[in-house]
C-alpha cells in the first residue's frame, strides 16, 4: 500500500513539475508500450500476475521513469523487472505477482513512461492500457463440497419415504445451499498524502522485493536503486557510483551489490547477505546530504 | 612468489607517469598477449620495454625493425657447417621470453608478417622443422606515428594480433621535471628480477579463471558491435576484439585481486583494445577529428550493465 500511494503522489508530483522536470527526461523511441493480466478472473487469495511490458529503439541500462498502476488493496508478492539491452533497442518486462485480498470488480490504470517524444522533440506521456481483472468470492473448500453432497444424499432418501418432509427438506437444503450474494466492495483510491518519493525510498522498495525474491531481476532492481541514489545514472559503473557520494554506507552497499551481481555462485549467497545487511544499515542511518 | 602488482612498482620505480602505459603492459603480460606502443621518439616506450624485460626476468631480445630486415633475421635460419658436412638451425632473436620489436612500421611486410605469425602460432617453421617458441612469450612493437616517409603501415587483420595498443602520451610539466631529476645524473638501474617466469606462468592460470559474469560478456559482445555501427568508423572490430576485451578485464581483476571481473574493468581496457582495431572513414582526416574521441565515444555510447 505504501508503494500504491507512492506511486499516486509521484504521479501528482510529475503532472505539476513536468515541465520543470523536461530536461531531465531521456530521449526516446517508445514503440511500444502494453499491460497484460495473465488472468481475468480470479478469486481472493489466489494469486496472478500483471506484466507491463515497454519497448524502446535506444539501449538503455534501466526504464526508472516506468511508473506502475497503484494496486490498491490486493497483496504485492513480489515485483520483477527484466531489462534486455541491445544495440537495436531494450526491452523491459515488469511482473507484479498480486493477491486479492477482497472480492469484487478491478480495473489497473495504465503503466505509464515519461520521456521526450524522439519523434517530436517534446515530453510526452506514454500510458499502456488499463487491464480490467474480477475477483470472485473464495473458492469452497473440499470439505465443505463433501458436506453439500451427503446433505443432498440425505434429502433423496427422506424424499422417498416422506414427501412432504422431502419437499421441505429440499427447501431446505436448497436454503442452506444459497450462498449470500457477494457484496460489491469498492475499491478505494488511495489518497495523495505521501510525500515526494525518494531514492531512498525505491531503494527500500527494492531491496524488499530482492529479500522476497533474490532473483536476477530484482538483484538489477536493486542494485540500479543504490546507483540512482549514490547519484549517478543509468549505464554507470561502480567507480561513478563511488565518485558521486561519500557517503560510506551507501558505498559499502554498492560494492556489495557490484560483488553480487558479477561474483561466481558460489560466492552468490554470503555475497547476497552482505547486500541485505549493508544496504539495511545504509537505509537505517541519516540520510547523507553530501551526494555531489 | 611474487604478485603482478610488484612488477607494476618496478615500472613506477623507473618511468615517470604513464600509468596507463605501464598498467596495459602489466596487464599484457597477465593475459599473455601482445601490445603495440605508439608514441613519438623519446617518451620512454623502449624503456618501458626493457624495464618490463627486466622485471620478470627470461630472455630478452631487442630488434631494430629496419627496411632491410629479412624474415630469417628474427625467426632464425639453417647455415651449413662444414665440419659436419650438415645444416644447423640458427634461432632468431624471437626466441625469447620478452621480444622488444623497436618501430615495427619500419620493416617490410614480409618481415611483419613473420613476426605476426609467430605471435599469434607460438611456433616457427625454419626449414623442415617447427621450433616452439619459450614460455612465457611476449612481443612488444614499438611504433612513431610521426616520420611516416619509407615506414609500411601494418594492415588491420595484423594489427588485430595485438591483444592491447597503449599510446604514450607526452609527459605533464610535473612529470617531466621529474624525468629531468631522475635521468639527469645517467639512467637509474633497473630493478631486476622482481618475479619469475613461473611466477608469470601462474599469473597467466589464475588470471585465466577469473570469472566473468554473463552481463560482463553481453557487455563487452555489445562494445565491439558498438563499433561496427559508429559514426566516422569504415570498419569495426572483429570477434576477436570481445575476446581481447574479456581477457585483458580477467587480467585486471586479478591485478586488483579479485576473482571475478566487474564493468570497470571491461570500461578500463576498452580503449586499449578497440582503437587499433577500428578503420576510420575518410571524414576523420576531411575534419581532422581525432580517433580517439570516436573511440571514447563508443565506449560511452554503450551503457555498463
Amino acid at each position: 500500500m505504501t508503494r500504491g500511494r507512492a506511486v499516486l503522489g509521484l504521479a501528482l508530483a510529475a503532472l505539476l513539475t513536468s515541465p520543470a522536470n523536461a530536461a531531465s527526461l531521456h530521449t526516446l523511441h517508445v514503440d511500444a508500450l502494453s499491460m497484460r493480466a495473465d488472468r481475468a478472473r480470479v478469486a481472493v487469495g489466489e494469486v496472478f500476475h500483471l506484466a507491463i511490458h515497454v519497448r524502446v529503439r535506444e539501449n538503455v541500462a534501466a526504464l526508472d521513469e516506468l511508473v506502475v498502476p497503484d494496486v490498491g488493496t490486493m497483496k504485492l508478492e513480489g515485483d520483477e523487472r527484466h531489462v534486455t539491452s541491445s544495440p537495436s533497442g531494450t526491452d523491459v518486462v515488469e511482473t507484479l505477482t498480486l493477491e486479492p485480498t477482497a472480492p469484487g470488480e478491478f480495473t489497473f490504470k495504465g503503466a505509464y513512461l515519461d520521456a521526450v517524444d524522439a519523434r517530436t522533440r517534446k515530453p510526452s506521456r506514454f500510458s499502456a492500457n488499463p487491464v480490467r481483472v474480477v475477483v470472485g468470492a473464495p473458492a469452497p473448500t473440499v470439505g465443505s463440497l463433501y458436506a453439500g453432497i451427503a446433505r443432498f444424499m440425505i434429502a433423496i432418501m427422506l424424499a422417498g419415504s416422506v414427501v412432504l418432509a422431502a419437499i421441505a427438506a429440499l427447501v431446505t437444503i436448497v436454503r442452506m445451499r444459497r450462498r449470500p450474494a457477494p457484496a460489491v466492495v469498492t475499491v478505494a483510491a488511495p489518497v495523495a498524502t505521501v510525500p515526494p518519493r525518494t531514492p531512498r525510498d525505491d531503494v527500500a522498495e527494492a531491496l524488499r522485493a530482492y529479500r522476497t525474491a533474490p532473483a536476477n531481476g530484482s538483484l538489477t532492481r536493486l542494485r540500479g536503486a543504490l546507483f540512482v541514489a549514490a547519484g549517478t545514472n543509468a549505464g554507470a559503473t561502480l567507480r561513478d557510483a563511488l565518485a558521486a557520494t561519500s557517503d560510506r554506507e551507501l558505498h559499502a552497499a554498492l560494492i556489495a551489490a557490484e560483488r553480487t551481481a558479477f561474483g561466481p555462485a558460489h560466492q552468490r549467497d554470503a555475497s547476497s547477505a552482505e547486500l541485505i545487511g549493508t544496504t539495511g544499515t545504509w537505509l537505517s542511518a541519516e540520510p547523507a546530504r553530501d551526494v555531489r | 612468489m611474487s604478485r603482478p602488482r610488484e612488477v607494476l612498482d618496478a615500472l613506477h620505480a623507473t618511468i615517470v607517469g604513464q600509468d596507463e602505459v605501464v598498467e596495459a603492459l602489466v596487464l599484457a603480460v597477465i593475459a599473455g598477449g601482445h601490445i603495440l606502443l605508439e608514441g613519438a621518439p623519446g617518451v620512454a616506450k623502449t624503456l618501458a620495454c626493457r624495464t618490463l624485460a627486466a622485471a620478470v626476468g627470461g630472455v630478452f631480445r631487442r630488434v631494430q625493425f629496419t627496411p632491410d630486415l629479412l624474415p630469417s633475421d628474427i625467426v632464425g635460419t639453417r647455415i651449413f657447417d662444414q665440419k659436419s658436412g650438415d645444416f644447423t638451425t640458427v634461432l632468431g632473436p624471437l626466441f625469447a621470453n620478452v621480444v622488444l620489436a623497436d618501430e615495427i612500421n619500419r620493416a617490410p611486410a614480409k618481415v611483419q608478417s613473420a613476426l605476426l605469425e609467430g605471435m599469434q602460432e607460438r611456433r616457427v617453421t625454419i626449414g623442415p622443422q617447427t621450433h616452439d617458441l619459450p614460455a612465457p612469450f611476449v612481443v612488444l612493437a614499438t611504433m612513431n606515428p610521426y616520420d611516416t616517409e619509407g615506414t609500411y603501415a601494418l594492415p588491420l587483420a595484423q594489427l588485430d594480433r595485438f591483444l592491447a595498443k597503449a599510446v604514450v602520451a607526452y609527459p605533464s610539466l610535473e612529470e617531466e621535471r621529474a624525468i629531468v631529476d631522475r635521468f639527469g645524473a645517467g639512467e637509474p638501474p633497473l630493478r631486476a628480477n622482481v618475479a619469475t617466469l613461473d611466477d608469470v606462468l601462474r599469473w597467466q592460470r589464475e588470471a585465466h579463471d577469473v570469472f566473468v559474469d554473463a552481463k560482463i560478456r553481453d557487455y563487452t559482445v555489445d562494445l565491439t558491435r558498438a563499433t561496427r555501427t559508429a559514426d566516422l568508423v569504415a570498419h569495426g572490430a572483429s570477434p576477436r576484439a570481445a575476446l581481447a576485451l574479456v581477457a585483458l578485464a580477467r587480467a585486471r581483476a586479478y591485478l586488483e585481486g579479485r576473482t571475478f571481473a566487474v564493468p570497470d574493468d571491461v570500461r578500463d581496457v576498452a580503449p586499449a583494445v578497440l582503437r587499433h582495431r577500428i578503420s576510420y572513414d575518410e571524414r576523420i582526416a576531411i575534419t581532422g577529428g581525432d580517433p580517439e574521441d570516436v573511440v571514447r565515444r563508443i565506449i560511452a555510447s554503450v551503457p555498463a550493465p
